[in-house]
């Protein structure tokens, strides 16, 4: 039976989106490791090489590396391939930039362990007008 | 954060609704990583990329919404109090006609673009490596740099200030003549956080690149100090700010005994010296290069040296290696540099030397940019050999510098010996 999860957390990046959760305790750079055409990451042994970002809540530690992080998100954005929302543990200024500039949802500062509470194909509704999010899944992780 | 009256009006569309966009992203960045203000930026280094269209596959409706906002940035003007440069492109702007990669089209958009960019006021330094040549800040210089690897030369290398950037900051910043005071700018935030003893014996540019690569990883967003390194060359420091921003999203570090803000390994922690510290030593250096090594034969068909773009005396280097030599047949030697060093080696007789070899020199962009095919790379960087595993697809070795040209001349990986 389904059952759904409130967590409380910080809005960083307003707005609200749903989408499933694509989850790594791992770093991304947009640039260099994700392709805006296809929407997949493409960094060779990367936790989620091969993996669409596509309407995903991506939950990751941070963005990092390239300057072209924004950049890359506006042109999946345009291509239809970016994610619906991030959930990071720490907050790059890059991708708290890409967010702003292409009006997706940020979230941080979760109340509890994102990589032991979500899980990829989770889905994840992120509220960071109130600083919350849901996640919903067929039977949840226990403690 | 707290605005003037004129950065209020501004952001209200006193300066037009594109200016209004332009306070809106700096307003809102600074907002969402804690700035109380705007202080003046100094010193702005702008991406203004044309996406290559037929490298990247992207639709032709695509690339212009994305030009869109770079076009009208570039009908506006820079600040007159602030220097700005310009970052590389997607291509050369150079006719390349035996790189089909480098499609005419893409190039004469970049090339149109590039000229708006220089009525608007920015200086065309095309290069990633704007420290090098043409845009050299000083100690405390509040900049607006894009360029990962220059932005942690900038702050740790030369003492100025600057958070990382993307395109859209940048050219507000640009533009406005301000930055949103958070992360880096602020004496507060550029203390160390984690602690790496360096007892490896470094020989060689690509030795601190392999510093940066572990140390990146480790680092995450935050600020390694090295303690115990010697002073690393000009040329040193470039791969060790290249790589810690590729494996890592670091934004500075500090050499104790070294950098401008480190003194002493005290003064790098703020005083706050952490008792635990990961040691960077000849096994972990050794460990570091073949974790990038994916080779699965030894026959290679480019070598990519200059990433970050070559310096001159890098370019010197390599052309008395090449010297008398001759690179191997179906094998391409791409030297990178920014394109005042070009013009400075050719003045000076060192890129006719390079080219009797059958090498070449690449300005405003790079071959992992071109997106040129490759099977199996030998590259000196790190940050070229990480992100050319994923977009070209092929395999890498980083390398120095000798066993680089070595592989070029002999058409095959021959070893580090």
């Amino acid at each position: 039976m389904a059952e759904r999860l409130e967590i409380k957390a910080r809005g960083v990046v307003k707005g609200c989106a749903k989408g499933e959760a694509l989850v790594a305790d791992a770093t991304l750079s947009f640039w260099g490791e994700v392709d805006a055409v296809t929407g997949k990451v493409i960094a060779v042994g990367h936790p989620l090489e091969g993996m669409s970002l596509k309407d995903r809540v991506l939950v990751i530690r941070s963005t990092k590396g390239s300057s072209g992080t924004p950049m890359i998100l506006n042109l999946a954005k345009l291509e239809g391939n970016a994610p619906a929302a991030f959930v990071n543990v720490e907050v790059d200024s890059l991708a708290a930039l890409g967010c702003i500039v292409n009006h997706i949802p940020m979230i941080t500062d979760l109340a509890r362990n994102p990589f032991e509470t979500i899980a990829t194909g989770d889905i994840v509704e992120v509220d960071a007008d109130r600083g919350v999010l849901y996640v919903t899944r067929e039977e949840l992780q226990k403690d | 954060m707290n605005l003037t009256a004129e950065q209020q009006a501004t952001l209200d569309g006193s300066k037009g609704a594109f200016l209004a966009t332009c306070m809106r992203w700096l307003v809102e960045w600074g907002d969402v990583m804690g700035a109380k203000r705007l202080i003046k930026a100094d010193n702005t280094h702008a991406l203004l990329p044309v996406p290559n269209l037929m490298a990247r596959g992207s639709s032709r409706e695509v690339i212009e919404k994305y030009m869109a906002p770079l076009r009208e940035a570039c009908r506006h003007k820079t600040d007159p109090d602030c220097y700005c440069t310009v970052h590389t492109s997607f291509v050369t702007l150079d006719d390349l006609p035996d790189v089909p990669e480098n499609d005419p089209e893409s190039v004469q958009m970049q090339k149109d673009l590039a000229d708006m960019a220089v009525d608007a006021g920015f200086i065309p330094t095309h290069t990633c490596t704007p420290y090098l040549v043409g845009n050299i800040p000083l100690k405390g210089e509040i900049c607006a740099w894009t360029e990962s690897s220059a932005v942690v030369y900038a702050n740790s290398i030369l003492g100025a200030r600057t958070t990382r950037h993307g395109t859209e900051s940048a050219i507000a910043a640009s533009l406005l003549g301000v930055v949103p005071e958070f992360g880096v700018l602020l004496d507060e935030n550029r203390k160390g956080t984690l602690r790496v003893e360096v007892t490896a014996k470094m020989d060689s540019p690509t030795d601190w690149g392999a510093l940066g690569y572990f140390t990146g990883k480790l680092a995450g967003l935050g600020i390694p100090v090295f303690n115990g390194a010697r002073r690393p060359s000009q040329d040193e420091a470039k791969q060790l700010c290249a790589a810690l921003a590729s494996s890592g999203g670091v934004t500075m570090c500090h050499i104790a005994g070294v950098t401008p803000e480190a003194p002493t390994l005290e003064a790098a922690f703020h005083g706050d010296v952490p008792e635990e510290a990961v040691t960077f030593d000849d096994r972990v250096r050794d460990e570091t290069y073949a974790s990038l090594r994916n080779h699965t034969a030894d026959d290679i068909d480019t070598v990519i040296l200059g990433c970050p773009h070559a310096s001159l005396r890098e370019i010197v280097q390599i052309a008395a290696l090449l010297k008398g030599q001759q690179v191997a047949k179906g094998v391409r030697l791409w030297i990178n540099a920014a394109r005042g060093t070009a013009g400075n080696v050719e003045a000076m007789g060192y890129t006719k030397i390079i080219n009797a070899a059958g090498g070449r020199i690449l300005s405003d962009t790079c071959p992992t940019n071109i997106r040129i095919p490759a099977k199996r790379i030998v590259t000196t960087g790190f940050k070229q050999a990480h992100y050319a595993r994923g977009m070209l697809g092929a395999e890498v070795i980083v390398a120095k510098t000798g066993p680089c040209i070595r592989a070029a001349v002999a058409g095959r990986w021959l070893g580090d010996g």
